[in-house]
């Protein structure tokens, strides 16, 4: 490889050490951090960026970035002397959104960021911030500033519509504000945050394998990806294997995970133009992955399998043999709705040029899943990064390049073509019977830990103390990067009436992006 | 347009009765865990309370006297009871397991040396009956939702009761778009600070008489979050709550119960897995 991650870090000035095969860990001067990791982003990607502060300690910021074509991870930190730092953004666009929640969330101000209006903390009152040091004397910036006021766009026959947080049917809560002359939407402004749980910071102090519980309800429609990462990340700041048997359980399960969540999002975007057949077809598909997922482990959202170390599920002979028909018969399903959807011009329609987003915006803002892969972003962490047991497995990763809610559909259906294909190789070579795993000792250690969530790639830096218990877990799913756009590709010529379908065919969960 | 009219009507019918036919839970998952107390020892209940990651079970006292408190309400339905100790704990296939009170979720005993387990009473100094409105509603029901900080878990689990399996609509009832036809409040997730004021205003906002149901262990009693620093706890602190619905996330068919047990078309009873029955 003619320029891999290592000699691109080393040529910026650091010196990375290995702590795996495909992470690297660098530390450096907090003058130096900000123009480092700008001369990283630039050929690579800027993953995360996070601040870690905890009483009695100096702050730390933490940049995750990855190069593409090469397997490693780069993990860059710096201690903080005082409560500021030198704004990424003007130099890397998606460092904006990480460094507006460092500044709500932790209290450190990012100078010379063009925007720091609060990000999910809209209606918080002063006070200490949420993830602050819980030590009030040490927090330096004020909690909040007044909010940055929103661009407000007047003229005639301009007015604003506001939706949520309460919404129309059994949705997540978040509020969008419209603002439309007649039928055209010229603008919409997001308001998050409103679930926001402080689920990081609940782990801080427990057990791994407690936190683990909390990593399976980040978010409920990709529990078991999120879990994964989180469990990952403990499995390699401890030194700790899994065995060949429990990843091949675990990608099976993930795969199932990935579908079902596919399926869901066809069934909404179904639903949203109108198509009711469809949307009950594929309503009735997402069922029985759900009670297929309960008949392997006990629980429809796959919960309580996962163990640090290993897999709580078996697949033996007949259950295998059943799961092996239900994939075949799923498939032959897919196939033929697949085929009927691409008949169906008047659902096409709505979807083609809807919400698009470009290439190169997706490029800026560092895009995850398979909205990314419907706008050029050719990145998929199960071929780009390896784990579990995708090296043994062949699969298609399917990149469109349209950005509009047509292409993120051809995407969708391409991936549960590919996902399925993944389930029935695995499942021949599945284990009769999943080993009993005794809880692994752990140890003191940082780690980055990951997995493809059916939004895309999620992420989790976990630092364990001596005693195995979770010091800071960052977690970062693929809804926290992929939020950032949303509100851009709502502008491009829509209608009011187009934003069910904007919203179903970005497939973006709340809950992982409020934490 | 007709080859989508001959897709739907060669599927058939697909709707599943309820409640599901006998032995497992027709999706297979359990809705609950029962502790079938006359198997526990005090030693048990403690090694148990240690191991449950939540207030679900807790326990105090020696080997051979002490107390347990077993909380529905609380368990997250994690397995790891059931796992470790199946004789005492176990799935419960039967998803009737909403209830009225929140303390019918509930189970506490008492050891005394040289005496069998014995159910204590419940301390049911706080529960006040509320007038019953749910006569009212007994042939349809307008739901208006409200996610107050849920994992997205219990949004996932409402929308599949619109999927032909459960097909809300032929009992009746129905999601609505505004608080002002609404019936029933239903509130998914733990309440975080942020959406509390907009939860209250819902409830404002829906005429008299009204029920409100609690669905899923965050909202019926914090659930994983309980005692989070971002959040106002469970449902009942901030409204009353006439249908507490266990579950993490409860399945298509306890959410059904728990809607029908308002409307008093399904019967309340104790949650099956409090009833201390001789088990497995
Ligand atoms: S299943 Fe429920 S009672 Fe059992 S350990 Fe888990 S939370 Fe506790
Ligand atoms: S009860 Fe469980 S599924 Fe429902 S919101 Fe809470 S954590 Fe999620």
């Amino acid at each position: 490889m003619s320029s891999s991650l290592r000699a691109l870090a080393e040529a910026a000035g650091l010196r990375p050490v290995p702590v795996a095969d495909d992470e690297l860990h660098a530390h450096c001067p907090e003058e130096e951090f900000t123009d480092r990791v700008a001369a990283l982003a630039g050929p690579g990607v800027l993953a995360d960026l996070f601040a870690t502060t905890a009483i009695h300690r100096q702050a730390r910021l933490t940049a995750v970035l990855q190069l593409p074509g090469d397997v490693s991870w780069l993990v860059v930190d710096t201690t903080l002397r005082g409560g500021a730092f030198q704004s990424l953004t003007p130099a890397v666009h998606a460092a904006s959104w990480y460094e507006r929640e460092i500044r709500e969330m932790h209290g450190l101000e990012p100078t010379g960021h063009p925007a720091p209006a609060p990000l999910r903390l809209h209606a918080w009152p002063a006070g200490p911030p949420p993830m602050g040091t819980g030590d009030p004397v040490a927090h330096v910036a004020p909690m909040l500033s007044p909010p940055v006021a929103r661009p407000t766009i007047e003229g005639q026959g301009i007015f604003q519509l506001p939706l949520g947080p309460v919404r129309s049917g059994p949705q997540e809560a978040a509020a969008f504000v419209f603002t439309s002359g007649g039928e055209d939407l010229v603008m919409v402004s997001l308001r998050l945050g409103y679930k926001f749980r402080a689920v990081e910071r609940m782990a801080e102090g427990l057990p791994a394998d407690r936190a683990l519980l909390l990593a399976e309800r980040l978010a409920g429609t990709s529990a078991f990806a999120n879990a994964l990462a989180f469990a990952r990340a403990v499995e390699r700041a401890a030194g700790v294997t899994v065995s060949p048997a429990a990843e091949r359980t675990r990608t099976c399960l993930a795969e199932l995970e990935r579908v079902r969540s596919h399926f869901a999002t066809l069934a909404r975007l179904a639903d949203a133009t109108g198509l009711l057949v469809a949307g009950a077809q594929y309503g009735l598909l997402v069922e029985e992955l759900l009670r297929a997922a309960a008949a392997l482990t006990g629980h429809r959202y796959l919960r309580g399998s996962l163990r640090i170390g290993g897999i709580d599920a078996s697949c033996d002979g007949p259950a295998r043999r059943r799961l092996q028909g239900l994939v075949a018969g799923w498939a032959r399903r897919a196939a033929g709705l697949r085929s009927l959807l691409g008949e169906t011009s008047i659902f096409q329609d709505r979807l083609e040029t809807t919400a698009v987003l470009e290439p190169s915006y997706a490029d800026l803002h560092n895009l995850v899943g398979p909205s990314g892969r419907a706008s050029g972003a050719d990145r998929d962490s199960r071929r780009d990064h390896p784990y579990a047991a995708y090296a043994a497995a062949r699969f298609a990763v399917p990149v469109h390049h349209g950005g509009d809610a047509a292409a993120r559909l051809q995407v969708h259906l391409e991936e549960i073509e590919a996902s399925l294909g993944i389930l029935t190789q695995l499942l021949d070579g599945w284990p009769e019977a999943g080993e009993p795993v005794a809880p692994p000792q752990l140890q003191e250690g940082v780690a980055l830990g990951w997995a493809e969530a059916p939004g895309g790639e999620a992420l989790a830096l976990v630092e364990l103390d001596a005693g195995g218990r979770v010091r800071r877990w960052r977690a970062r799913p693929p809804a926290a990067v992929n939020w950032h756009p949303f509100a851009h590709a709502c502008r491009s010529g829509n209608n009011l009436t187009d934003f069910p379908v904007i919203e179903a065919s970005f497939g973006l969960s709340h809950a992982e992006f409020d934490r | 347009m007709t080859r989508w009219i001959a897709t739907g009507l060669r599927t058939g019918i697909k709707t599943t009765r309820f409640p599901a036919p006998a032995g497992l839970g027709d999706d297979g998952a359990p809705s609950a865990v029962a502790c079938h107390w006359r198997r526990l020892t005090p030693a048990t209940a403690l090694a148990a309370a240690a191991l449950c990651p939540t207030t679900a079970i807790t326990a105090t006292g020696s080997a051979t006297s002490g107390e347990l408190h077993f909380d529905l309400g609380a368990c997250v339905l994690c397995g790891r009871c059931v796992r470790e100790f199946p004789q005492v704990f176990a799935p419960v296939p039967d998803p009737r397991v909403a209830v009225r009170e929140r303390g019918r979720l509930a189970l506490h005993l008492r050891w005394d040396p040289g005496h069998p387990p014995a159910p204590a009473p419940l301390a049911q100094a706080a529960a006040v009956v509320r007038a019953r409105a749910a006569r009212l509603f007994r042939r349809s029901l307008h739901i208006r939702h409200v996610d107050a900080g849920s994992c997205n878990g219990c949004e996932s689990e409402l929308q599949m009761l619109s999927t032909p399996y459960v097909d809300l609509h032929r009992l009746g009832i129905f999601f609505t778009p505004t608080p002002r036809h609404a019936d029933v409040l239903l509130v998914t997730g733990v309440v975080t600070r942020n959406m509390e004021a907009a939860l209250r205003a819902t409830y404002a906002a829906m005429p008299s008489p009204k029920l409100v149901l609690a669905a899923g262990v965050c909202a019926v009693g914090g659930g994983s979050f309980a005692g989070g620093p971002m959040t106002q706890g469970p449902l009942d602190r901030c409204l009353p709550v006439d249908v507490y619905i266990p579950g993490c996330p409860p399945t298509p068919q306890a959410l059904l119960h728990g809607l029908l047990l308002a409307m008093e078309r399904a019967e309340d009873v104790p949650s099956p897995g409090t009833e201390g029955d001789d088990g497995p």
